[in-house]
């Protein structure tokens, strides 16, 4: 997968305070509320897609392409909310967004028996280590994201390394998803970096 | 009445094949969600049907096919849960005619299931699969050519040269 947030030169001071006073009411509440119900659907078409995949070992092409159109929605804003990305995000499946993009390969075949002890022994191998990681670095990423917002009020730039360490939690958190919802057979890295492969 | 005609299993692309087959799975939502509540699985089942029947006639068919099926048997479902939920609330005794209505859905939640998956398979395969009645139903109303409506009924026309 790749995903890309685009690192602007300036950032907008206004737009920085204007989110932080009222971006709950513009962008989260609109966009948390919307969301909820399509990621019931979500959930609905993620069940369906494992009983397709143990049939025929393929995840539905439809049904994998609204998966990525929903977390790209999703990123959308958590770029926002993060003050990564400037502007308003999107609303929908098929939006686009110039700052933010994801690319998730579509796997022609998913491996039936690693589905099935991600079924049953995922939470073990895969969410307790990397969540053990992710919420530790989740703290680090919150003092960041504190530090970040007066850096950007006075400079009107975000640091790269602030910017780097931010977008690494967002892509580790979506590399986990992807693998726990079959989206991909490759075990998530223990890194937030873009791999090679990405690039 | 004339039908369009149906597509062979080699002309229908995989894609298609896969979106048809996503139908019958709608008879997991209930249990996707993890609420007690049959008419969610009529509910996925015709957003299902509204996202998907412009990918073609054979999705539409399959869509449709699922949808009318599903109808009854949320009915049936429906009903079990509610007499279930006055039963409990007015602490009311479970006598056999509440037995017999829950072994009939059982039944007929394990007929619909079975038809569901078998459905699921030809899906993917690209055939078509008729359930008694509404198999015939969907078919006709997906597949019936309808006649061009009189040119006089069209209230908009271009303007006059």
């Amino acid at each position: 997968m790749k995903l890309t947030i685009q690192h602007q030169e300036r950032y907008s001071r206004g737009e920085l305070l204007l989110r932080t006073l009222f971006g709950w009411i513009y962008i989260l509440i609109p966009h948390v509320f919307i969301l909820m119900f399509v990621s019931l659907w979500g959930a609905i078409l993620q069940f369906a897609a494992f009983w397709v995949i143990l049939f025929t070992g393929r995840y539905p092409q439809s049904m994998f392409e609204f998966q990525v159109g929903l977390m790209k929605w999703s990123l959308r804003v958590n770029a926002r909310m993060y003050n990564v990305s400037d502007g308003y995000p999107a609303f929908g499946i098929n939006s686009t967004d110039e700052n933010t993009d994801l690319v998730v390969p579509y796997p022609e075949k998913v491996n039936r028996g690693l589905m099935l002890i991600r079924l049953f022994f995922g939470i073990f191998y895969v969410y307790l280590p990397h969540m053990f990681i992710l919420i530790f670095r989740a703290w680090f990423v919150g003092i960041l994201t504190f530090l970040a917002w007066w850096i950007v009020l006075f400079t009107a730039k975000y640091p790269d390394f602030m910017f780097d360490w931010v977008t690494g939690q967002i892509r580790w958190q979506l590399r986990v998803s992807l693998y726990m919802m079959y989206m991909t057979d490759t075990y998530p890295p223990f890194t937030g970096d873009e791999l090679p492969d990405e690039v | 009445m004339d039908y369009h005609p149906l597509p062979q299993p080699d002309q229908i692309e995989t894609r298609v094949k896969e979106d048809a087959m996503g139908a019958y799975f709608m008879m997991f939502a209930t249990a996707a969600m993890g609420l007690p509540l049959p008419i969610l699985n009529l509910v996925a089942a015709i957003i299902y049907y509204y996202v998907n029947r412009d990918k073609g006639r054979f999705v539409q068919f399959h869509t449709l096919q699922s949808l009318y099926s599903q109808i009854p048997v949320t009915l049936l479902n429906s009903g079990l849960v509610v007499w279930t939920i006055v039963n409990f609330a007015r602490d009311l005794d479970f006598f056999g005619f509440y037995w017999g209505y829950l072994v009939m859905v059982a039944t007929a939640n394990l007929v619909y299931f079975i038809f569901s998956i078998v459905g699921a398979v030809k899906a993917r395969k690209g055939v078509f699969y008729y359930f008694l009645f509404f198999g015939k139903l969907a078919y006709h109303q997906v597949y019936r050519i309808r006649p061009e409506r009189d040119q006089s009924t069209f209230s908009n026309r271009p303007p006059r040269q």
